[in-house]
């Protein structure tokens, strides 16, 4: 079998379970999200585009706080640690996009970078006590409790969606298009 | 007013199995992604950002031609839908991307709900003969299948990356923004 045309990021597996699948296709979210924001510096993650005010450097912290709050709060019932707990989110609710202008870039990249691995462990973790049917450690405001399931699903739609916005705001920045990163 | 489930529709179960998780998520994608487009002339529908040739119209156009590939030639390896059969695909593969230009907007409405509306039936018409382990017609080119939980992630995945791109892009037309459709939402 050839390799020469295999995408760096192989995505789920063709014929896996649901763990095998879901997991696959958030990882290839974020493995497609991580190339659309990368090697950039401090001037390409404040760029934007058009109408918005949305930059890769905040998508970059929204995403970590998005993980976070997911994977450590709502999944295992832990506090979200820095910078997360020292934000007046009631007063700045759009804290992490604005503050993304003040970071440099590699704190941007280290921050989420971070929150993904911390959400690794804890989902693997979570997976090992129990099955994607459990319920997570926290409710809606209505009193319902999804499941693992459904958390993973939503944060799934939620990368891909982030990632589209990182598709428009990199090819403004410099041009860079495309679906997959190129094979190394 | 108290807000019933029949006000938001496109809401996935809270705890539901597999398949209702999976098929919830995609017809979520696919409310909020028509709701971004809903409603626009063709002046909306052409509009691109200054640095994409990316337009609503063309998102439309493109996700209804991916519905229809999708639950035909890769679900059962069935033809494309009769509503292709005069496409501009050969020597061109982003045919449906451009020529949107030229399509008026009850058209490209018409054609993305039609697609929708035939994915919806055949998708049920599949899960009725079994689950989303079921292999499907798709295959990489070493002879592995997908299984239908594959097809649908990937469309998941393709239409969050569009529905992205339609955030950005109605925001540029009209200043709409929003995650999801406002309560009591239709097209």
């Amino acid at each position: 079998m050839s390799t020469d045309n295999e995408p760096t990021i192989s995505g789920p597996p063709a014929a896996g379970t649901e763990i095998e699948t879901l997991i696959g296709s958030l990882e290839r979210q974020r493995g497609t999200f991580a190339w659309k924001c990368g090697g950039l510096d401090a001037a390409g993650l404040r760029a934007t585009t058009a109408a918005t005010t949305m930059t890769l450097g905040g998508l970059l912290k929204h995403l970590a706080l998005v993980e976070a709050d997911y994977f450590c709060v709502k999944l295992v019932g832990r506090r979200p640690g820095p910078p997360w707990e020292a934000v007046d989110w009631e007063s700045d609710p759009d804290w992490e996009w604005r503050t993304a202008a003040e970071d440099t870039h590699e704190m941007l990249y280290g921050l989420w970078e971070e929150s993904v691995a911390r959400s690794r462990a804890n989902l693997t973790k979570a997976l090992a006590e129990g099955d994607l049917g459990r319920s997570a450690q926290f409710a809606w405001p209505d009193g319902r409790t999804p499941s693992i399931r459904r958390m993973l699903v939503d944060i799934i739609e939620e990368y891909a969606r982030h990632v589209g916005h990182a598709d428009l705001l990199r090819e403004a920045f410099d041009g860079l298009v495309g679906e997959d990163p190129p094979a190394p | 007013m108290m807000m019933t489930a029949a006000d938001t529709p496109w809401e996935p179960p809270v705890a539901g199995t597999e398949t209702e998780a999976v098929t919830g998520a995609l017809d979520r994608l696919r409310w909020t992604f028509r709701y971004k487009a809903g409603g626009l002339d063709a002046a909306g529908l052409g509009k691109a950002i200054p640095s994409s040739t990316t337009t609503l119209g063309g998102l439309l156009k493109h996700l209804a031609a991916q519905e229809d590939y999708a639950f035909t030639v890769k679900l059962s390896g069935a033809p494309m839908d009769e509503h292709w059969a005069d496409n501009g695909w050969d020597g061109d593969d982003d045919w449906e991307f451009h020529s949107a230009a030229g399509d008026s907007p009850e058209d490209l409405y018409t054609l993305y709900d039609g697609a929708v509306e035939r994915s919806r039936a055949r998708l049920a018409a599949i899960l009725a003969d079994g689950g989303l382990d079921q292999l499907v017609h798709v295959a990489w080119s070493d002879g592995r299948h997908a299984n239908l939980r594959r097809l649908l992630m990937d469309l998941i995945e393709e239409y969050g990356r569009h529905t992205g791109h339609a955030d950005l892009l109605r925001e540029a037309v009209d200043g709409l923004v929003g995650e999801d459709p406002p309560a009591g939402w239709r097209r």
